[in-house]
């Protein structure tokens, strides 16, 4: 984690760049060059895993902060599950795991072995507390691709069958019924006024004289969630979608605040899914389970989108309403209905860019 | 080594000192106790439960505690009143003042961290938010400007108080060179908190309550407002039930500071109504709904209605020099003005920022039991922390306290 | 004086520099379309491809205009084609008493009465495939050809991809359905239904 490679402006006070102990002759950071044999790879994990990655500074000051950092642990009441008796080694694996996930980094700053470490550490301790086995990837940005999202109003009917498709693909907390979409009915003739509109309508849809206009998450190109995170829990990724490290958020909620357009959601209490009804498939920036204090919001589906898929609300969608691809291909089609059809953003006053368009036929 | 025995003896005899009063002062000091440990009781409620315990929503995401926060933030501010006439421009007459000012201050920041971290969704992880050892995001963020802002300024205030006491301990004069360059640091230090405390919510493009230039101004002018009444109360509190001599002209004089900052917070009240309602847009919405209520929302009118006629009738008061010198009449004054601007810059200014949502919508915001519960048990948190520095600050300061050879 | 005016320039220098370096982390682009434009112009494809979530869905694909893209293959999806298994004799003789009812089912929604009725589009005389208003054999695979003659509109944006659902996922290749398998010929407009959600939550929350 040498500072050169950051993008973003950190504290550096005392502290030399000093090369990367991972990085080998092809210069690339851990892992990239091959000749790696297995052990060594397991080395390296070993070496920089989990709250050593912020640690990972001149040796002294590293024990005087991990001496700190097993204060805080204290406090955090951690230890008390390290601490107890361990009666088997399950129980002790678990406290291993709940101890290293409690310091390890942040998501954004670790390199591609920590980030398969972590997930590997989260499946085996969600295999230990359920006897259940989810997948889970951390599938990083697709070179070439940006994603983009455009909304045909003319075509939407108000079904909500993006509202439902999302939480059961998400994980979504059950008990507050968290959504990340909501569809808005407007009357006719009153234009976009969200004021007259009804984002919680339940009767027979299309309903006469409305229409209707969905929003979410608008991974806006230039983010003012992104800004205000004291923590760098949220951040936007190259393929331009504004994702959170549930681990690393702290609970804030200034983001929540910054974001004009309602696209963020706070775990208030401890979210909670039926277990037939948890999505097994999942991603680590998008919908593994969360916990409760910490920020979630729409990742456009992560888990499908990396992997060539579309989010849940687009394949729900009846009426073909909603369109999803790369902005960065010249032969998508997100970019023909940019290009010719009348789009407009929500307040792009704001000057947030989001990368979410509205369109009519 | 001598300096380090010194202190001991110092910490040994302050703390016979708060240990030991009158019966009065038990009975205040047990009634703190209680109601932090009642705090600590719905905070462990809240932990367990998460946030959901209170009323906030994501619609309302933050409420009270952040209300709170800002508003003592202020207070913490309003220090440097005392200081700069004392140490920067060598008045003599606020000196006594300044000890329990500081004081003050120290107690308010103490509040602030304590509201900070009782909104945090997982306290937990918050050593991510420590430079080096998490990941600081500076300068983006301004919520890590005040979490600078806010420690440097807790601790400029603990040390210039702690070694004007330590010599005044050990029968020494205090080195002006040494806590001048400190006092002129914390004049500016203490404008920049409270600046970059309204720039936490002024820099929100999302929310046109808050995202005006008025909104930093009015922060101080407001804090410059509510501290020093808070003190001025504190003082006659002080000099009621104590020995430590605190003269009248100094209580003069920062009511006279008190009346100029409330004049000036008026005064920006009033533009900020004639912004709002001469030619409302859209983005007026907010004030509408916190004075008049919105769509038959009307959760704020009480507090903002108490709070304005408060506000203007303490103004008026003080601007009375017959009144305002009347020392009866001007502790009413200075206590309902700290009431108004509690709620107008707590209640009245952070829960309508959130009011309509993005879309239009209207939750309203009422906080709960559990929440309140928690409040109390930080300010009875402040005010002990308070108290115990008060307690011997003044018996340093009346010669009580001295360190025996 | 000098010593003034450099202090001033300084002082402003570093005041500049600091409002700069906040915020403009990636002041490259004016706004996401200008990136969109600068970063796709050495557009070299991805990796990722659609095909994995395509398999088990038969598709043809189709070359209208500068468009190249699969839709789902439509004939095997019809229950009772082919049609001629049945309709071996002239409709006329079909239509007689004492044959089985067929298709008693169907009735037309589309237009009104004087545009349209079942010749509009089905073939008497051939009916294993569909005719165009002029009278030229349509493939029942490409019945949008058939739609596209009164839907012009709906046919340019269905090309280009702002009508009609995708299959499969965003990467290429592209799989859009095609009008048929959103819209019923005979019925094509969408039904009124109840939403498949309701949020009980979010009217406490306003109460």
């Amino acid at each position: 984690m040498s500072s050169d490679n950051k993008k973003w402006f950190s504290l550096n006070i005392g502290r030399k760049n000093q090369e990367t102990s991972s990085s080998c002759s092809c210069g690339k950071q851990s892992g990239g060059c091959g000749g790696h044999d297995h052990e060594e790879i397991k080395h390296i994990e070993e070496r920089k895993d989990g709250f050593e990655q912020v640690f990972d500074v001149k040796m002294n000051r590293r024990s005087a902060f991990k001496q700190l950092a097993a204060s805080l642990a204290i406090g955090a009441g951690a230890v008390s599950t390290s601490c107890s008796m361990f009666s088997d080694d399950e129980s002790k694996e678990k406290a291993q795991i709940d101890w290293e996930e409690q310091f390890k980094g942040n998501y954004k700053l670790m390199t591609d072995e920590e980030k398969k470490a972590t997930v590997d550490r989260l499946v085996r301790s969600y295999q230990l507390r359920t006897g259940k086995t989810i997948s889970m990837s951390s599938k990083n940005a697709e070179e070439n691709v940006l994603f983009g999202y455009a909304f045909n109003i003319s075509k939407c009917q108000g079904y909500m069958d993006c509202v439902s498709a999302c939480v059961e693909e998400n994980n979504q907390d059950r008990n507050s019924q968290m959504q990340y979409i909501r569809i808005h009915e407007m009357k006719d003739g009153n234009g976009f006024n969200f004021n007259e509109s009804d984002d919680n309508y339940y009767h027979e849809v299309p309903a006469e004289g409305h229409f209707y206009m969905g929003t979410q998450c608008f991974h806006c190109d230039n983010p003012p969630c992104v800004n205000v995170c004291p923590v760098q829990a949220t951040w936007r990724e190259d393929d331009g979608l504004v994702v959170v490290d549930y681990d690393w958020c702290v609970g804030c909620r200034y983001c929540m605040a910054a974001c004009p357009y309602d696209g963020r959601r706070f775990n208030w209490s401890k979210p909670e899914v039926p277990e037939e009804e948890i999505n097994k498939n999942q991603h680590y920036l998008g919908n593994r389970l969360r916990k409760k204090g910490v920020m979630e919001k729409c990742t456009f589906c992560v888990q499908r989108s990396r992997a060539g898929k579309n989010p849940a609300c687009v394949e729900a969608c009846p009426t073909g309403a909603r369109i999803f691809g790369n902005l960065l291909d010249p032969n998508s089609t997100i970019r023909w209905v940019l290009e010719n059809k009348k789009v407009f953003r929500l307040r792009e006053d704001l000057g947030t860019e989001p990368k979410f368009w509205y369109f009519m036929d | 080594m001598r300096r380090f025995k010194v202190f001991k003896s110092l910490v040994r005899d302050s703390l016979d000192t708060i240990t030991q009063g009158s019966r009065k002062y038990h009975l205040w000091m047990a009634a703190l106790t209680f109601m932090m440990l009642v705090g600590m009781y719905c905070y462990s409620i809240q932990l367990d439960e998460g946030l959901s315990v209170t009323g906030m929503t994501d619609r309302v995401s933050w409420g009270l505690y952040i209300s709170n926060f800002t508003f003592l933030v202020g207070v913490a501010a309003a220090a440097v009143m005392l200081v700069m006439p004392t140490y920067v421009l060598k008045d003599i007459d606020f000196k006594q003042a300044v000890l329990i000012g500081e004081g003050l201050a120290v107690a308010a920041l103490v509040m602030c961290l304590a509201f900070v971290i009782a909104d945090m969704g997982g306290p937990s992880v918050l050593w991510h938010m420590i430079p080096e050892i998490g990941v600081f995001n500076f300068p983006n963020s301004m919520l890590t400007w005040d979490v600078l802002v806010l420690n440097g300024y807790l601790f400029i205030n603990i040390t210039i108080p702690l070694y004007i006491l330590f010599r005044h301990y050990q029968g020494k004069e205090a080195k002006s060179k040494v806590y001048i360059p400190g006092a002129f640091i914390s004049v500016f230090w203490a404008v920049a908190i409270h600046l970059v405390t309204a720039f936490l919510y002024q820099g929100l493009q999302a929310r046109p309550f808050w995202n005006n230039a008025l909104l930093g101004p009015r922060f101080l002018a407001s804090a410059f407002a509510a501290g020093p009444a808070l003190i001025i109360l504190v003082l006659a509190v002080i000099r009621s039930s104590t020995s430590f001599k605190i003269q009248d002209k100094t209580i003069k004089k920062i009511a006279m500071v008190v009346t100029v900052a409330a004049q000036i917070n008026l005064i920006m009240l009033i533009s900020e109504l004639f912004k709002e309602f001469y030619a409302p847009t859209h983005h007026s919405e907010s004030a509408y709904y916190l004075f008049f209520g919105l769509h038959g929302k009307d959760a704020l009118l009480p507090w903002i209605w108490t709070a304005i006629p408060l506000n203007i009738l303490a103004t008026v008061i003080l601007t009375f020099h017959k009144l305002r010198n009347n020392f009866k009449v001007l502790y009413f004054a200075c206590f309902i003005l700290f009431i108004a601007i509690w709620i107008e810059k707590g209640f009245g200014l952070i829960v309508p920022g959130f009011i309509p949502g993005p879309y239009g919508k209207i939750a309203e915001y009422i906080p709960t039991g559990i929440e309140i519960g928690v409040t109390l048990g930080i300010w009875a948190l402040g005010a002990f922390v308070f108290t115990i520095l008060a307690k011997t600050a003044i018996g340093i300061e009346i010669g009580k306290l001295r360190y025996k050879k | 004086m000098n010593n003034h005016s450099i202090h001033r320039v300084v002082c402003i220098s570093f005041i500049v520099l600091l409002f700069f370096s906040c915020k403009h982390g990636d002041g490259e682009y004016h706004g996401v379309t200008d990136k969109i434009k600068a970063k796709s112009e050495n557009y070299h494809g991805t990796s990722l491809s659609s095909e994995p979530y395509l398999e088990g869905v038969e598709t043809i694909e189709i070359t209208e205009g500068e468009h190249s893209f699969l839709i789902p293959e439509r004939k095997s999806q019809i229950k009772s084609f082919a049609c001629t298994e049945c309709h071996s004799k002239p409709l006329s003789q079909l239509q007689s008493k004492d044959g089985k009812k067929a298709h008693w089912d169907i009735k037309l929604h589309h237009a009104n009465e004087n545009t349209m009725n079942c010749v509009t589009c089905h073939d008497g005389n051939d009916m294993n495939n569909l005719k165009s208003l002029t009278g030229n054999s349509i493939d029942f695979n490409n019945s949008y050809n058939l739609c596209n003659q009164c839907h012009t509109k709906q046919f340019e944006d269905w090309k280009g991809g702002a009508h009609g659902k995708r299959i499969g996922g965003w990467a290429p290749p592209r799989a859009s359905m095609t009008c048929v398998n959103c819209h019923n010929p005979h019925k094509p407009h969408f039904e009124t239904r109840w939403p498949a959600r309701f949020n009980t939550q979010i009217i406490k929350e306003r109460e």
